[in-house]
């Protein structure tokens, strides 16, 4: 699945079916990785395909919701920058929390407690910050485990 | 030059931009990420880097120059070059951008600016050297 228009570019592996959080590894997670900076675009990228996950890039908020919607199931985890011209991280964040269950990380080249703490209130599992480096990627799949297992949890419950 | 020759030239260069804190530990995480399917990884993230930061720097210039100076625009932008710089490694470039953005004010903006300019410039040139003898090293037979 490839796609480009004028408002945005995306670029991603082909897709394949859901990842299965009890292999004993996390290769095969699919990622969606959202940042306007083509030069940390481009890192992150190359650092999740190290880490063995499945990648898809987008420089924009708009076309990552899209693809999101497009691809309902898709995808295990979001990381997203916080400073991006036409949407910001935390509306995409917003966003995500009312159409999907998907967790959300973010980044930022800013370190301010204020804004750290806007993070984790939205609602985002993670908060990094610029730069990031690929020891820190290579255990996002946690987030996506442990939000598994607290909606399996949830599910039992009631 | 033989293969010797470029191959120390390259380490003694290398060492002396993080000795100099040119360079710092990112760098080093994109040195990793280079293997045999992105054998020019780090080339191309610096030529990405400096293609995309001249746009940047444009911006900023706009901004200084326009009156009123918005500095809210202006943060916005030092704020991705911070961003962009620290994710390269370009220790000495993220630090005058985070001085600019502690310190700067209307009077000092254009001076603080220059700053950050010249270091962006400094590592270009030392980066474009490194690079180039890197690949020499590697085409030596």
């Amino acid at each position: 699945m490839n796609s480009s228009n004028g408002n945005g570019s995306m670029s991603t592996a082909s897709s394949s079916g859901a990842w299965d959080g009890r292999d004993q590894f996390p290769a095969g997670l699919r990622v969606l990785v959202v940042d306007d900076d083509p030069t940390c675009l481009m890192i992150f990228e190359k650092m999740l395909k190290t880490c063995l996950y499945q990648v898809t890039k987008c420089n924009k908020a708009e076309t990552a919701l899209s693809v999101l919607r497009e691809h309902k199931n898709g995808f295990d985890i979001v990381i997203s920058d916080v400073h991006m011209p036409d949407m910001d991280g935390f509306e995409l964040l917003k966003h995500i929390d009312s159409e999907m269950d998907l967790p959300v990380i973010l980044i930022s080249a800013d370190a301010t407690k204020q804004i750290v703490m806007k993070g984790v209130t939205y609602g985002a599992c993670d908060y990094l910050i610029k730069p990031v480096r690929i020891e820190t990627l290579k255990n996002i799949w946690q987030h996506v485990v442990r939000k598994k297992a607290r909606n399996t949890l949830l599910e039992i419950k009631y | 030059m033989d293969r010797n020759r470029l191959r120390n030239q390259v380490a003694s260069m290398r060492r002396s931009l993080f000795d100099q804190g040119y360079l710092d530990d990112q760098f080093i995480q994109l040195e990793e990420l280079q293997d045999d399917t992105n054998p020019n990884f780090v080339e191309e993230i610096v030529t990405l880097f400096y293609n995309d930061s001249a746009r940047l720097i444009q911006n900023i210039e706009q901004a200084l120059n326009s009156s009123p100076i918005d500095f809210c625009k202006l943060d916005d932008y030092m704020h991705q070059f911070k961003g962009s710089s620290s994710s390269i490694g370009a220790k000495k470039v993220t630090n005058e951008c985070t001085a600019f953005r502690e310190y700067c004010n209307a009077e000092n903006a254009e001076g603080s600016f220059q700053q950050v300019k010249q270091e962006y410039a400094i590592l270009k040139r030392k980066l474009e050297v490194y690079l180039q003898t890197v690949r020499q090293a590697s085409q030596t037979a």
